[in-house]
Formats: C-alpha cells, structure tokens, sequence
C-alpha cells in the first residue's frame, strides 16, 4: 500500500511535464468499416477534435453524448470542432452501437474500438474519457460526466 | 536485462538514423513517454453483523504501471504489476508480488506493424482468438510472442502470430499459432450505396498429451470466416467458427477422456436496420462445444465461494489460460438489482451431472431504439427516447447420454431455458434542470443450470431515475429501485443517491436491501459510500461498505466474489 501511495505521488507529479503528447499511432474503424489512424487522420490546422470514449453500457457517457447532441449544431457553427466518439464496446455489445447511432440522432464520427487498443495506449481506467486533439497535440483531458458538465467542456473549448 | 539492453540499442540506431533522413532540417528527436497508473486498493474489516471476519492479509492492492517509450516507428513499452499482500478477493492467485506482467517491443509504419513480446489480438467476434486484459476482472491473456500485421493495400490486412498466452506472470503451455486476413471489397466491386467486407482466421494450438494412442490430435486447429454486407440502411454480418476434434474435459473429474472426442463449431448471424431516429438490432447465435483453452485441462484453483467458504475452483473460471471470447448477449444493466441474475454465456460441454448435460447454447436477442420527436404528443418539448431488448438462451435441442458421455444435438430447435430477459427503458428530459428515467426489466434465470444452484428464478425489476440541477454545473441524481423475485433471495429495494459539483467532486451512498429474504438473519443492508476526486485524466476515489457475495460482472464476463465488508481507494491516472 506504501508503495502504490509512493507510486501515484510520483505519477500525479511527472504528469505536467508530459501534458503536451500527441495520440498514439493507432488505426481504428468506423462504423461503417472504414480505416482511419487517429494520430495522422485528425489533423485539419486549427481544428478542435472533441475524442469520446464511451460504451452503450454506460449511463453517464450515453448522457453525456446526448447533451453534446443537443448543442452540437450550434457549437460547430461558433467553433471549427468535431466530435470523435470512440466505442469501446466488445464483441459482446458492440452490435448495439449502429442502431443505437441513430435511436439517439448522433451524427459524430464513430470509432470503434472492439479490443480496446486505443483505451490501453492511452491508459483509460474508465469511460466516460474525454480528450480534446489541436494540431495533433491533446490540448486536454477530463475524466467522468456529470450533468451540465458538456457546458463547461464548450467553456473550455472556446479557450482552446 | 540483456533484452533491456537489445531495446535501447535499437532505439539508438533508430533515433541516429532519423537524424541522417533530417539533415536539412537538424530537430533532436528524444522520442515521448506516455502510460498510465491504476491502483485498486482494498482493506477488508470484520463485519460482525454479518458474522464475517477479516480475510488473511487485510490490506490487498492490485496495481498497475504502464510505461511506453515511443521514438519515430518504435515503441518499447511494459506494465508492472503489483498485488500486495495479496491480490483483491477472488482474483486469480497466480497474480501475485511485484513482477513485470507484459513487455513488448513495436515497430509500425503504414503498412507493416511488428510486435516481439506482449501483444493482444482479436480475430473477427473473438470466438476463436482473443487476447485481452480486463483489469475490473483480473483478466489479462497477452499472448507473448510475436505478431505481425502487414497492409499491401488499404482494403487488405494480413496478421500472423505465434505464442504463448500469458498465465499469472508465467506463459501457458500450449503454442498457438495465428493467421487473420481481412478484405474490404467496396472498393474493388465499386459498389456504391452497398458495402461488403470478407474475413478468414485460423488458430492452431499445439500442446503436448500424456494420454498414450490419442484419440484426438496434439495440434487442435480453429477455423473461422465472417462476412459483412450493408446496404443503405440495412446492414448483416454472419460468422462461422469450427474447433476441430478435442477432447472434452470431464467436469467431474476434471481430467480429460480419450473416449470423448467432438468438434466444435460456432454461428453467429446479425441483422439490423438504422437510420436517424430508429435502430434495430436482431442478433442470433449457436455454439457448440466452443470452449477454447490454451492447455486442455485447466488448473484447480483455491478460492472462496458465495458465502465465503473455501472451495476450488478452475483456472477456466478466472478466464485464464481461455483462447476465445463468447460473452453472454444479453443487455448490460446498469440498475443495481438488475446485477443481482446475471447471465453468463453456457459454450461448452459441461455434463456436471446424470441431469445437467449441456452442449453449447442457443438463442438471440433483439434491440429496438427509438426516438419520439421533439414537439410530438410522445416526444413533449425535448423528445423521449425508448431502449427494448429482448433476449433468449437455451441449450442445445438433442440426445444426451451421461455414461457414457455422448450427445447428438439438433442444429434448429431449443433446449432447456437458460435465461430470458425483457426490458424497456424510457429516457426523457423534462426541462432544462431535470432528466428523468424509467426501467423495467423481467427476468427468467435457470440457476440450477448455469450455476449449479438448485432454483430456477423469476424476477420483475424496475427503477426510476431523477437527476436535477440545482445549479449549471451541480446536480443531484436519485435513483429508486425495487426487484420482486418468486424464490432464492426474494424482494430486494434499492437507492442511490449520488451529488456531483463542479464536475471534480461527486459523492455517493447508496443502499441494497434484501428485505424479502425467507431467512431473517439473511435480510441484510448492504450499503456504500464514497466519494471521488476527479481532474485531467486523474481520478481517486474512496468508499466504504459491504460487498454482498456474487457475481461481479463487467463485460458479460463475470468473476465470483466471497462477502466482505470494507474500504476501497482507487487511483488512475495516465501520463
């Protein structure tokens, strides 16, 4: 227990110095099966790239995906963004997104990411995950969803 | 060591010869390093209430260390692994100490990625090969060898490997070979409104037998072909698995027998229509004598059963040493109650008794999800949306034979119920403050089938959810919930109060309550609470409270965990 304490501390420390990274070299496919890197096919100069993880088993993110659902429209007309929400869903659930797309009127682009090789190489403990991609640097990160929190994620990307 | 020295040698020739490519434009590449941490610490308390007392080593955490370095096309990475004293409560014992778990080393470029070390993988649906880890579960099935995966052309993806499947901090016997082709052919039909993808696999495990004249081969071969067509709207996939002839593991004796021999095979098929507003999702699928392990006969294992008692279990049951992934499809609930049945997916030949003979599993599910517009009777001023599915098990439709052991199955046709599951949910915000839900789920589930317990269970759940907020960024969700069960533990009531502010800090308490139990001493509170900090990428939570004994599931795969009363603190993070 000692140690895992010494451990965070030392993680919750170096991160900063770390903080400017770029996505990992990474393809994945979307939903209707095209190939695409998130690294090198997110790149437009200038351009805000809103990353979601989520899963159709996850409450918050499902809320989370629809809040920014709601605003989406009007966002993109105040900001150059897009939103890229990842699926982590397995084989188990994942026949659930496509149908689920469109029950809910998403029209973000969708990846999935069936075995997690994504989440892992971003080191994601749990959904809902959200990071925002400028210039192919993550410019930033927050973790979880609670309501009224997409506000906040619009606040900070008209800072971004 | 000395492969530590291999590693950084050639990240030195790499990061001089990108220096060279660069001459005009003289950039020092030190290459990044990026990981993450995670950290789920528990300490286990008596609970005489409950007449539990203290595990052996109270103070358990299960970490992980997650380093990559990355420099132009390379990647060298590695995740440390401690459970100490030992690992969490009914996670697989082979995780035990400080050890480095996984390492790999990666070379990618567009077209060509080569993996020496750790690396997961999965092949179509996963139902012949997946190597994964599971954290939540105590899972991890890196095969350790090596892998490479070659892009001629876009729309063609090739992978081959070879290894061994990682076992506790050790590899499994068995050697497995892989091979996976993937074909986009859109493009070269020039389909336009249509899309059509094509994929074959093969895995081979070759493990070494004691048994003299075999009946079965050492080499067990795997096959499995997928293909997936969409049309505008419409859109099918179908996959078919065959496992060639092994033999079957006797679940009494746990040993494997030359006089029972079969094959496996495995059918999935998925048809669905989705187009803005609605989603339909059909899902079917049969399995046959699918279980697919590294090593034949799977390792005995102590552990602790529902109630907190010493007992043994397989290594199978930790999901170790398991080569595919058949997951239960059934719908993931988040309800509390609603966890309470959960049904795990029944693949292989399991005849536990002269009664309980199974083969496999058949059955399906069905999705609907549906909008009601904004500014309709139904939808009101924001739309409602509704979520029903629907699912079906059963055992395989044929003769069984006990001693001894045989079965014939029937392809079309169901057998025993396993598990049926009817649910709706209705998600509808009723001002710009308030979002409110409601669930109703009705379950069968065959206990005496699935867990050789000797009840078959009837359930009618529902919960009611409000979140509001109090202020933009504040709020305070409540959920109420009720399970009715005709027998085993009967009713049960829940609730969940949870306060989330500034969308840092959240605290909970929540409360299951067995009251409906026909033993007094059994109707117990199990209650919880906590509260997290949550900021960039990090999260530390903390909560206190009672783990009722069960199935914890998370994926549709589920792990047993004995009662225990106590603290938990969690930490992630990612650098």
């Amino acid at each position: 227990m000692k140690k895992t304490i010494l451990f965070s501390f030392l993680i919750l420390t170096t991160w900063n110095s770390f903080s400017q990274k770029q996505m990992p070299n990474v393809s994945l496919v979307n939903d209707k099966n095209q190939s695409f890197n998130v690294k090198n096919d997110f790149n437009e100069k200038d351009k805000l790239y809103v990353f979601a993880f989520w899963a159709t088993w996850c409450v918050p993110c499902l809320n989370e995906l629809d809040a920014i659902n709601e605003h989406y429209d009007s966002w993109k007309k105040e900001l150059n963004m897009e939103v890229v929400a990842v699926s982590i869903d397995d084989s188990r659930t994942q026949k659930r997104v496509k149908p689920l797309l469109n029950g809910k009127k998403w029209s973000y682009t969708i990846l999935l990411d069936t075995n997690q090789d994504l989440k892992r190489a971003l080191s994601i403990a749990n959904v809902p995950y959200t990071l925002v991609v400028k210039n192919q640097k993550i410019v930033y990160i927050h973790n979880g969803y609670s309501q009224g929190a997409e506000i906040e994620l619009f606040n900070k990307l008209k800072e971004l | 060591m000395y492969k530590k020295i291999m590693f950084f040698g050639l990240l030195f020739t790499c990061s001089f010869l990108h220096a060279q490519e660069n001459d005009t434009l003289p950039k020092k590449d030190f290459g990044r390093v990026y990981g993450g941490f995670e950290s789920n610490g528990q300490w286990y308390l008596n609970d005489k209430e409950r007449g539990r007392a203290q595990p052996n080593d109270p103070l358990r955490s299960n970490s992980y260390l997650f380093v990559n370095y990355q420099i132009c096309k390379w990647t060298a990475g590695g995740q440390v692994e401690s459970y100490l004293k030992e690992a969490l409560l009914n996670y697989n014992p082979d995780f035990t100490g400080v050890n480095l778990g996984t390492y790999f080393l990666n070379y990618k470029t567009n077209k060509l990625d080569v993996t020496a070390g750790h690396f997961y993988e999965q092949f179509g649906s996963g139902m012949i090969l997946r190597a994964w880890e599971s954290r939540n579960l105590g899972i991890n099935t890196a095969i350790m060898g090596g892998r490479v995966i070659y892009r001629p052309i876009s729309d063609v993806k090739l992978t081959a490997l070879y290894g061994q499947q990682r076992s506790g901090f050790r590899v499994s016997d068995g050697k497995i070979f892989g091979f996976d082709s993937e074909f986009q052919l859109t493009n070269a039909l020039k389909f336009e409104k249509s899309d059509l993808s094509l994929g074959l696999s093969y895995v081979g495990r070759y493990e070494k037998t004691d048994i003299p004249d075999p009946n079965f081969n050492e080499l067990t071969n795997a096959y499995s072909a997928r293909l997936n067509y969409s049309y505008d709207a419409f859109y099918s996939s179908i996959e078919y698995n065959y496992k060639s002839e092994d033999a079957i593991i006797d679940r009494i004796s746990n040993q494997i027998k030359n006089d029972f021999v079969r094959s496996g095979n495995a059918l999935l098929f998925n048809l669905g229509y989705s187009k803005q507003g609605l989603g339909i999702d059909a899902t079917f699928r049969r399995t046959e004598n699918m279980l697919f392990l590294s090593e034949r006969v799977p390792t005995p294992i102590a552990a602790l059963d529902i109630n907190g008692l010493p007992t043994t279990k397989l290594s199978s049951e930790f999901s170790d040493k398991v080569l595919n992934f058949t997951p239960a499809l059934t719908k993931q609930h988040h309800s509390l109650l609603a966890n309470i049945y959960v049904y795990q997916a029944q693949v292989g030949v399991e005849f536990k008794s002269n009664q309980i003979l199974k083969a496999g599993e058949t059955g399906g599910q069905i999705d609907v999800f549906y909008e009601f517009a904004k500014e309709t009777p139904l939808g009101g001023k924001y739309g409602t949306k509704l979520s029903l599915n629907a699912a079906s098990w059963y055992n395989l439709p044929g003769q069984y034979r006990a001693t001894p052991a045989d079965y014939e199955t029937n392809f079309f046709g169901v057998g025993t119920r396993y598990y049926t599951d009817y649910n709706l949910e209705i998600k509808k915000k009723v001002s710009e403050k308030l979002h409110t839900g409601f669930t109703y789920i009705n379950q069968f589930y065959n206990k005496r089938w699935v867990e050789d317990q000797p009840v078959e269970v009837n359930t009618n759940i529902v919960a009611a959810e409000f979140t509001y907020n109090f202020q933009e960024n504040k709020s305070i969700r409540f959920e109420g919930e009720h399970l009715w069960a005709d027998t085993d533990f009967k009713n049960w009531v829940g609730g969940t109060l949870e306060l989330d502010l500034n969308n840092k800090y959240s605290f909970f308490i929540l409360d299951v309550y067995n009251y409906g139990n026909d033993d007094i001493n059994e109707r117990t509170h199990y209650y919880n609470f906590g509260g997290a900090y949550r900021i960039n990428s990090t999260r530390i939570g903390l909560s206190y409270g009672r783990q009722r004994g069960g199935l914890v599931c998370v994926g549709g795969v589920c792990r047993v965990v004995p009662p225990s009363s106590g603290v938990g603190l969690t930490v992630s993070t990612s650098f």
